[in-house]
């Protein structure tokens, strides 16, 4: 099964874009960002299943998508993926 | 017991809110500094009364809520990120020591406008004359001393129309008034979680339409990395762990004031209002009230044959709790002309019945 990720700025962020998919039927999960992805030494991250394309319509369109898209490989690298 | 110093501490709460905090000190951990269960617990609490207080005050986004120890420290906030040393403040002559005591220590150039009790129409002429120039407008909602409601949805139209940012010190109003943050385009507004939210001590709410200076430093859960707090809220403005469950009295607070409404609570206390001056009527105790509309359920009173001390010490004797001397709000006294004697104070809140204010009446009548 995919798995991707949403960096958000903060817990809040994060938060709040979790909450925004919920009422849109999409199930996301906050979890702390791996830190491999990260420059600023913590952070979180919406990770989802499925339903990228419109989990991410979604989020710009609440102004909540600020940070970066990736996509965990079957080898356990992250892909960065340009939304 | 008759509790009637509500605009101290809401003494008596519904029973959700320590039901709360005790669930919370089982349950919950550090929100911001992990994502397991605990951590996530606390961390969703936190948001859940984020977004409770959002919705009451009318704040588009939930992180410009933010969480600290009470109205002095949201007030303390917001005053040092607007004012600095020489600006010229306008305040009203109702304004707590939350707000004189932090722009004398900044050393601001106050000005001070409508110190007339229970005159909106003046307070506003007043303003009108010495807004110009004023780099910050502070404001509280209702006198903490007196139940006067100021008109502040006008000073903030004043405000706009000169180009003044304005602070709403909303202690004696958040959870009995309507506070409306997108109405009001406060820079600010800051407010206790103790009053009228009926929330645990420790808690408070500052209302943030500008980013803000940092009072305090330290961990945030966010940009770790960096040696400077971040730039968005509410991390920026909360370092350091949350009072958890605090806010989880809180949010169990909020909710009880959205459930019963703040025009119900107001009507509520407006009607005590009403039956302790008509049970007061022709006695000699000086009652300082003014017209229906412009106060809520808070009332000074002052003695001629007893000073304010020793009046409250006869009602703790019977058993009465209520507040003397100056409130904390000597420039308030000083513009209602009792600076020298103070008041004995009685407030109230949901939880207080007619039947309460009537007794406390007959104490009253009883003690001259």
């Amino acid at each position: 099964m995919n798995q991707y990720l949403i960096m958000c700025r903060s817990l809040t962020y994060a938060q709040r874009a979790e909450r925004v998919l919920a009422r849109k039927g999409i199930s996301a999960v906050i979890i702390k960002a791996p830190q491999c992805l990260l420059t600023n030494g913590c952070g979180y991250a919406i990770s989802l299943h499925r339903e990228l394309d419109r989990a991410v319509l979604i989020l710009k369109n609440n102004k909540l998508l600020r940070g970066k898209i990736y996509k965990k490989e079957e080898n356990g690298e992250y892909k960065e993926i340009v939304a | 017991m008759i509790y009637l110093d509500n605009a101290a501490t809401t003494l008596i709460k519904p029973p959700t809110v320590p039901a709360a905090v005790s669930r919370a000190i089982k349950t919950m951990a550090s929100p911001g500094r992990g994502a397991h269960r605990p951590a996530m617990a606390a961390a969703n609490e936190v948001f859940n009364c984020r977004e409770e207080a959002a919705e009451l005050f009318n704040v588009e986004e939930p992180e410009r809520v933010v969480f600290t120890m009470n109205a002095t420290h949201a007030l303390n906030i917001a005053i040092k990120s607007m004012a600095h040393k020489g600006s010229k403040v306008l305040i009203s002559g109702f304004e707590h020591n939350s707000v004189v005591r932090p722009l004398k220590a900044i050393g601001a150039d106050v000005i001070v406008g409508g110190t007339e009790l229970f005159n909106p129409e003046g307070l506003l002429r007043d303003f009108e004359r010495k807004i110009s120039g004023a780099e910050l407008v502070v404001c509280t909602h209702v006198s903490n001393a007196f139940g006067y409601i100021l008109p502040i949805y006008e000073v903030a139209e004043l405000c706009r129309e000169n180009s003044a940012p304005l602070i709403v010190d909303a202690s004696q109003s958040a959870g009995i008034l309507p506070v409306d943050m997108k109405k009001l385009g406060a820079a600010f507004i800051g407010m206790p979680g103790h009053k009228g939210l009926l929330g645990p001590q420790g808690t408070g709410i500052l209302l943030c339409g500008e980013k803000g200076r940092t009072l305090m430093e330290g961990g945030s859960g966010s940009d770790s990395i960096s040696e400077y707090m971040p730039e968005y809220l509410p991390d920026r403005m909360e370092a350091g762990t949350h009072n958890v469950c605090g806010i989880a009295g809180l949010r169990a607070g909020i909710k009880f004031v959205k459930e019963k409404g703040t025009e119900n609570i107001l009507k509520h206390e407006k009607n005590l209002l009403r039956i302790m001056k008509k049970n007061l009527a022709g006695t000699d105790y000086e009652l300082f009230s003014g017209d229906d509309d412009c106060q809520c359920g808070v009332i000074s009173v002052r003695s001629p044959k007893m000073d304010c001390e020793s009046l409250a010490q006869e009602l703790y004797k019977r058993d009465i709790c209520v507040r003397s001397g100056l409130h904390c709000a000597p420039l308030a006294h000083k513009s209602a002309g009792t600076i020298e004697t103070g008041t004995v104070r009685f407030s109230f809140s949901p939880f207080t019945s007619q039947e309460q204010i009537v007794k406390c009446c007959k104490v009253l009548r009883g003690i001259v």
